[in-house]
């Protein structure tokens, strides 16, 4: 005789379901902790990445302007550079400014230097100021009075101006770290900086 | 018994293992996704950024090669200047270069300039023709983006009012600073056009703005532009020794003019004049520390360790912190010179100049090519007239073979330059400079240059070289002296208009000394040099 098990009574004992619930329970934690964990790492990752990204456009914008500078100071706290650069367009209300010419480059002018015999070339007879400084958690970039925050939760900008006269160059070296949401350690985000005046140094205008 | 394998058990293993394969997969999804924006803008974005810059340089590099071979030694150099520019009037455009394994592109445009005596800049061949002209380089560096049309990171292209680029003229145009934050911003992207052509015009002043495609799209493009001025012996300095000084006399004064606005007039001390401004550059650069500078200096003073003391006597400034070197002064290339063989028609000069002799070119020539004669020596007195009276002639004499112990007079526009191997031992009065006009003399239509001594194999010059002039009268002495291997002994006390550039000065005379500020574009060219740079960041 054949015993047949009814489908109807088909089941797991107590002790298999609990078991069963206990592994998926594990599983589900370890996925979820997993998800969790991953979704926290990317983010981290992303906001690493995202601030690596502003370290290097202070850095571009640094060295664009150092660049076609005519000097750079920083100050004594290394918090703050100043950058003189060539006032290359005309301005409202620059001194030669007209209704036609306003927007377009300026025309170069020379002037001798003291001491020195050689020329400079200027564009017109004042400069355009520069300036990076930190504050807060940001770095703002002012020229000419008008503010642009170039980035933000990326601090401790660390500018240093070495002056080499006798080589009638300067150049600016410039260090920028910033603290990480996942760690509080700073040390490994450095991000260094050399950038060269193209042009004659000059004293501050 | 057979019992029957429930295969609904398995359904929930499945589902649970797809559910978890999914949750990762949106999460790595999120991540590539994310990651791929960042990688895009970082390696893209900053590589082309940069790329692009390098290529505007690129572009000035070739420019400035180009420039340079104006005074190569090599004809064949010489003579492929601007081959494969296009040339208008005194402007020179490149060809569209493409360069380095980003294919990186480069397109220069070249224009002649002139600053005048006042320092305004002016477009095309300067009218002096003893000076040297300038060159305002621009040029555009473009960097393609491959990959998707991105925008940069933290992008301001919202409903903020704020307009990407904006308008040429207008008040917010100040670089990019008054329009927002983010990375494109900084590194503008042109996705289809060339937006500082549309919005600025091709030469950024507003005119002929058009929409033009992109040389790539999307690109991103860089301009700079730079100053070249030339190099030449006088720059604005009345006397320049790369060792000691000695001078002028405690009774001296050395002051300066520019004959451009006229004849000399002392006015250093009368700052309502007019000319005052150019009465002040009657400067000193002295390469070492070995300095005694006596008598009344209207102008500046520079030494390498010196210990000038400021006081009445200068009225400049005192640096005493200023080195420099100067190259030994080799023969410039003759290549085009039209050279006039020895012999006895009145325009020609014998192997040697002994006696009094009378020279009347044949042609007039110009600052590039002037009439060329190479003579051994000269002893005699040598009168050089211009082709017919009131015409340019130029004219250049290489003394070779022995010392300069005579005299030379040039009469009317005869612009005189005299190359010398050996040295000069004559009067002050023995050089007679009549042109334009003999009350009026300009210093820059006779210009000497001391050619260096060859060199040993140890480095050292085989001879010496020196410039005495002795006293004489009349004493004005117009003309200029580049001799950077030359021992200067200036004795008496002659009215100077000129300036001298050489190894060391001594004069203990009471001389006037006047600088020409006209000199600062003249001379013979030596080199050029990059002044100014600056990038169009708009």
């Amino acid at each position: 005789m054949r015993l047949g098990i009814p489908a109807k009574t088909h089941a797991f004992t107590l002790t298999e379901m609990m078991i069963a619930a206990a592994i998926a329970s594990v599983i589900l934690a370890i996925t979820l902790t997993s998800s969790i964990a991953l979704q926290k790492s990317f983010s981290q990752v992303d906001n690493y990445f995202a601030t690596h990204m502003q370290q290097i456009r202070i850095v571009d914008y640094l060295a664009r302007d150092v660049k076609r500078g005519l000097s750079v100071t920083s100050s004594a706290d290394k918090q703050t550079v100043v950058v003189k650069i060539p006032r290359y367009i005309i301005q409202a209300g620059d001194a030669d400014a007209t209704a036609a010419n306003i927007g377009t480059p300026r025309n170069p002018t020379r002037l001798y230097v003291a001491g020195s015999g050689d020329p400079n070339v200027n564009y017109g007879t004042t400069t355009s100021t520069v300036e990076y400084k930190v504050s807060g958690s940001s770095i703002l970039r002012t020229e000419d009075g008008i503010v642009t925050t170039i980035a933000s939760s990326t601090d401790n900008l660390i500018p240093e101006t070495i002056d080499i006269e006798l080589a009638n160059t300067e150049y600016t070296t410039t260090a920028i770290t910033f603290k990480p949401i996942s760690v509080a350690d700073r040390s490994g985000t450095i991000v260094y900086s050399t950038a060269y005046l193209r042009n004659r140094r000059r004293p501050t205008l | 018994m057979q019992t029957k394998r429930n295969t609904k058990q398995t359904g929930n293993v499945l589902i649970c293992v797809l559910g978890a394969i999914l949750i990762v997969s949106l999460i790595g999804a999120n991540v590539l996704r994310n990651s791929t924006t960042r990688l895009n803008a970082s390696s893209n974005h900053v590589r082309a950024w940069k790329e692009a810059l390098s290529a505007a340089e690129t572009g000035g590099d070739i420019a400035f090669a180009e420039i340079r071979k104006q005074f190569s030694t090599i004809s064949s150099v010489k003579s492929s200047q601007w081959v494969g520019w296009t040339k208008s009037g005194t402007t020179y455009a490149s060809q569209e270069t493409t360069l380095g394994s980003s294919n990186l592109k480069a397109r220069t445009v070249v224009e002649t300039c002139y600053f005048d005596g006042s320092g305004v800049f002016h477009l095309g061949l300067n009218p002096d023709p003893n000076a040297n002209s300038w060159y305002r380089i621009r040029s555009k560096g473009t960097a393609p983006l491959p990959n998707l049309k991105r925008t940069g990171m933290d992008d301001a292209l919202t409903q903020d009012g704020r307009k990407h680029f904006a308008p040429v003229g207008s008040t917010e145009m100040k670089d990019i600073t008054a329009r927002g934050n983010g990375d494109s911003l900084l590194r503008k992207i042109d996705f289809q056009s060339d937006h500082f052509i549309a919005t600025y015009g091709p030469n950024g002043d507003g005119v002929g703005k058009a929409q033009v495609a992109a040389s790539y799209a999307p690109s991103i493009s860089r301009r700079i532009e730079q100053i070249v001025t030339p190099v030449t012996p006088f720059f604005d300095a009345a006397i320049k020794t790369s060792g000691s000084f000695y001078g002028l006399g405690s009774a001296g004064q050395l002051d300066s003019y520019d004959s451009r606005k006229g004849p000399y007039v002392f006015c250093a001390n009368d700052p309502s004049n007019p000319r005052y401004p150019d009465s002040r550059h009657g400067s000193l650069q002295i390469g070492s520390a070995t300095a005694t500078v006596k008598g009344m200096l209207y102008g500046d003073v520079a030494t390498n360790g010196g210990t000038i003391v400021g006081s009445s006597q200068i009225t400049g400034t005192i640096d005493n912190n200023v080195p420099f070197t100067m190259e030994d002064y080799q023969m410039p290339s003759t290549s085009t010179w039209a050279y006039q063989a020895p012999g006895v028609l009145p325009s020609q000069l014998p192997n040697a100049v002994t006696g009094t002799q009378t020279l009347v070119p044949l042609q007039p020539g110009t600052a590039d090519a002037p009439q060329y004669y190479i003579i051994s020596s000269l002893s005699g007195k040598l009168t050089v007239n211009p082709v017919v009276t009131g015409a340019d002639t130029y004219v250049a004499i290489r003394v070779n073979g022995g010392d300069i112990t005579g005299g030379i007079t040039v009469n009317g526009r005869v612009h005189l330059k005299v190359y010398f191997d050996y040295n000069i031992n004559t009067k002050n009065s023995d050089l007679a400079n009549q042109s334009p006009t003999a009350t009026n003399p300009i210093a820059g239509n006779l210009q000497f240059y001391g050619i260096s001594p060859p060199r040993d194999a140890s480095g050292n010059p085989v001879r010496t070289q020196s410039i005495n002039l002795n006293s004489g009268t009349p004493g004005t002495l117009a003309a200029t002296f580049y001799a950077p291997s030359a021992d200067v002994h200036e004795n008496g006390n002659p009215d100077f208009i000129g300036t001298m550039v050489c190894k060391t000065f001594y004069a203990n005379g009471n001389i006037t000394w006047h600088y020409d500020r006209a000199l600062n574009d003249e001379g013979a060219l030596l080199d050029f040099r990059v002044a100014s740079y600056v990038e169009d960041t708009r």
